[in-house]
């Protein structure tokens, strides 16, 4: 931020020197011929004291994030920039966001055989669990890598990447980080594999990080932690599809990395993917597994907090969609869990027995993450502990739902959900009771004509939490909720809910939101109550703080 | 494939087992002192409080209070241990601390349960200590603490140097003291915003907590003081040290050193300084 001068400087420089060399090389482009694209989001919020759901005044009165991305594209040659500003950040985002600048930049070329990026890229090997920079921007997360970032194909079927940079942090870099890659499809190099109907992918991966030495105390009296300034992780990895049929596995081993994530121990990491599918028309199985072990990668040791993360362990529970069913939702554990998940979709047929007039379909989802069995040898400068590879510890979540959708006339479709949900508070950073949660689910959707569309969803969600002023937990109770959602003339919709805890629980979070939609450009206005709580994508979480007031909301692209 | 495997092999650096931990310089350089100027005895209040604990910012009244009361008599540190009432409110900066934690416990603050919480010189009682609500007044335990002759005088100074702190300690002797005795040194940082409930149950999010402890720099219970206990004797102990998170701001920080006695933990004496800027 402090240098965004320099930053449009630097840019504008490369674009043009990029672009000298791609008029270079494909002349028949021309220097003009380049289009640019982008997209635009606002958000906003205003949110009052309300000493019942706790949430507080906000001194600024008005919280906003705002982002535009401009992309350049001419021919094989790319450049873009985002510029973001937190004025104040919204409820619930890092306040080290605070402020307004070009926040990702770079430029790019890309051929059939080599790609290289200068700048800000985000990039994925494998599963992601030795390296995974990426974007969300819904929690709050950026783990952008600026530096430059080189993908080359010398052969059909052969992909190598190489990458090196430093992490964003807020609005600062940090950290120094080096990785390679590579994937051989042997389909693609064994001539006589070309049409075998099993296709069988190896792939390989490499990352390194380098950080100076520092003094961090070791807690016998006089001494400190001798740190490893390089620190690596690897992987490998391998993907088999015949027919329906699909497994995939990685392994991925981290040298020791003592860190504030694992209390500075110096066990070496290790995790274990496992998935494995079928599919045909009308049904799809699959299997997944997951052990990880003490896999906390960051590109500073001692920052704590979701940024700096250089992987990324897969989740491997359902994304809920429904509001009680994703009101605990499952933090990752990169410090240490086992997981297994199985996933069942089944469409009866139409005119069947189960079936009727419009076909049925049925969903089973089932996960059960546990911690690891460990003996514990030491604290911080010590291996920490030991694990049994197959043994498991206490029960972090586990959840199954059951859906069934089925369209009960032309025009309207039910579909009824049951989920139980088992819940630790561990993984959210405190003790207490484990919860257990039953959810009832039945969302009907009634379309009225091919522009109007009324949607009635009931939940209800009996627990065993009570809430407890101490714990503070508004998430505890039995809760009910309604929801009345109406779309017209394809453009507007109007949607009005309402949570309420009727025993053993505090709050009634109503809203009202109202949305416009005109090609690709979207506004929409809330008035209403958030409950305090967390929200996690893909395992990764963020805090949501307690709000009381109007949000709005305007995305466009062009 | 094979640059991979190789790359991996070489690409990180391996920590013997033996040599996990290395000497690090916390437990001091010491060297012959000269007397200490002051010889005033302070008393080291340390209250344990928590950004849930509702009472907790009529306790921080109190104290604000009391430190305008007797100036630099009053060494204050403010504890979050991991108990419920300590959990960060939304995406309030995290103030508990591992090392105030561990204090917490063993001192019986955790046990009991009980916040706002305070010790003053760490007074033995009993088999424990003498722990009292700071919310009903803090002054009869400051009073007894400064009424007491001092046996340990003290100074300090702290001075960044690049990304370390360099921190001198210089201890005299008033009084021959028994057993051994122990110079502890605590990171302070004031004038963090954090979301805080306030006595009518409301949250204040704007709320500024003040000598909140970040990191103990010496050993848990203080490094070994190189003397012998006469009366008389100085030293001087030299500590480097470079803060453990990056996202403190050691603009906002101070330094507390006490002398206490190894055993019973009960504070002799105490001391603070800032920390000059940058050479």
């Amino acid at each position: 931020m402090k240098s965004i001068r320099a930053k449009i400087i630097v840019f504008a420089a490369v674009t043009v020197a990029m672009q000298c060399v791609t008029s270079t090389v494909a002349k028949a482009q021309g220097i003009l011929g380049g289009h640019v694209t982008g997209n635009v989001q606002f958000d906003g919020q205003l949110s009052k004291r309300d000493t019942i759901i706790g949430s507080s005044d906000v001194p600024e009165k008005l919280l906003t994030n705002a982002r535009a991305d401009i992309l350049y594209t001419n021919g094989n040659f790319s450049a873009g920039l985002r510029y973001e500003a937190y004025l104040g950040p919204m409820l619930g985002f890092n306040s080290q966001y605070t402020g307004q600048g070009i926040a990702n930049y770079f430029v790019s070329y890309k051929t059939q055989t080599f790609a290289v990026t200068a700048g800000h890229f985000y990039e994925q090997f494998g599963s992601g669990m030795t390296m995974r920079a990426y974007e969300d921007r819904y929690l709050g997360l950026d783990n952008a890598l600026r530096g430059i970032n080189v993908t080359y194909r010398p052969w059909k079927g052969v992909t190598l990447k190489g990458l090196v940079g430093q992490q964003r942090y807020f609005w600062d870099t940090k950290g120094l980080v080096r990785g390679m890659d590579a994937e051989v499809s042997f389909n693609d190099i064994i001539t006589a594999w070309n049409e075998s109907k099993t296709r069988f992918t190896l792939g390989g991966s490499f990352v390194s990080k380098y950080e100076e030495d520092e003094t961090i105390l070791a807690d016998i009296s006089g001494f400190k932690l001798n740190l490893p300034k390089n620190v690596a992780a690897s992987s490998v990895r391998m993907d088999l599809n015949r027919g329906g049929f699909g497994l995939q596995a990685e392994y991925a081993f981290k040298s020791q990395d003592p860190s504030i994530v694992n209390d500075y121990i110096y066990k070496n990491g290790n995790a274990l993917w496992l998935s494995a599918s079928y599919s045909q028309k009308g049904l799809s199985a699959n299997i997944q597994a997951k052990r990880v072990d003490n896999m906390g990668f960051k590109s500073v040791r001692s920052i704590s907090g979701e940024m700096l993360y250089i992987n990324y362990t897969p989740s491997i529970t359902k994304q809920h969609t429904y509001a009680f069913l994703s009101m605990y939702p499952y933090a990752t554990q990169s410090t240490g869990e086992m997981g297994l998940q199985a996933d069942f979709m089944y469409k009866f047929k139409k005119e069947s027995l189960l079936g009727g007039k419009y076909g049925t379909d049925i969903h089973i989802n089932a996960s059960l993450i546990t911690g690891l069995d460990t003996t514990v040898l030491g604290g911080k400068g010590t291996e920490g502990y030991s694990s049994s590879f197959f043994g498991t510890g206490e029960t972090y979540y586990g959840d199954i739902s059951l859906e069934i959708a089925k369209k009960l006339s032309s025009k309207v479709k039910l579909t009824a959900t049951y989920g139980y949900v088992v819940f630790n508070p561990v993984v959210e950073g405190h003790a207490g009771d484990i919860h257990h949660n039953h959810v009832a689910i039945a969302d009907l959707t009634w379309k009225i004509n091919r522009k109007n569309v009324l949607r009635f969803e009931a939940e209800w969600m009996g627990s065993d939490s009570h809430y407890d002023p101490i714990v503070d937990d508004k998430r505890a109770g039995d809760w009910i909720m309604g929801l009345v959602e109406y779309n017209f003339t394809s453009a507007w919709f109007v949607s009005l809910s309402d949570q309420y805890a009727y025993k053993d629980g505090v709050g009634n979070y109503y809203n009202l939101s109202v949305g416009y939609t005109k090609g690709a450009t979207r506004l929409q206005v809330g008035y209403g109550k958030q409950r305090e709580g967390i929200i996690c994508i893909g395992g990764v979480c963020r805090n949501v703080p307690a709000s009381n007031g109007l949000t709005f909301s305007l995305t466009t692209s062009f | 494939m094979l640059a991979i495997v190789s790359a991996a092999a070489i690409g990180c650096d391996k920590i013997d087992e033996n040599n996990y931990i290395v000497y690090s310089g916390a437990s001091g350089e010491w060297f012959d002192g000269t007397p200490v100027e002051d010889h005033s005895q302070r008393a080291f209040l340390e209250k344990y409080t928590g950004v849930r604990c509702n009472n907790c910012p009529t306790a921080d009244q109190v104290i604000a209070a009391a430190s305008s009361q007797y100036g630099d008599k009053l060494v204050v540190v403010s504890i979050h241990d991991s108990n419920t009432l300590q959990r960060p409110i939304g995406d309030s900066p995290d103030m508990r601390c591992p090392d105030g934690d561990t204090w917490s416990k063993a001192l019986g603050v955790f046990g009991a349960g009980e916040y706002p919480m305070a010790l003053v010189n760490r007074k033995p009682s009993g088999n424990g200590w003498e722990r009292f609500n700071p919310v009903g007044g803090v002054s009869t335990q400051i009073d007894e603490a400064l009424a007491a002759a001092p046996s340990v005088a003290l100074s300090l100074s702290a001075d960044r140097v690049d990304a370390s702190i360099d921190i001198n300690v210089y201890i005299e002797y008033l009084s021959t003291l028994s057993g051994k005795q122990t110079v502890t040194l605590l990171l302070i940082e004031d004038g963090i915003i954090a979301t805080q409930k306030m006595p009518n149950h409301s949250d204040s999010a704007g709320y500024q907590h003040n000598h909140i402890l970040r990191d103990v720099i010496t050993d848990l219970w203080g490094a070994d003081i190189d003397a012998n206990g006469q009366a008389g004797t100085c030293r001087k102990a030299r500590f480097s040290y470079t803060a453990a998170n990056q996202e403190w701001n050691l603009d906002r920080c101070h330094i507390i050193a006490l002398v206490s006695d190894k055993e019973s933990k009960k504070v002799y004496n105490s001391a603070q300084c800032s920390i000059s800027a940058e050479k």
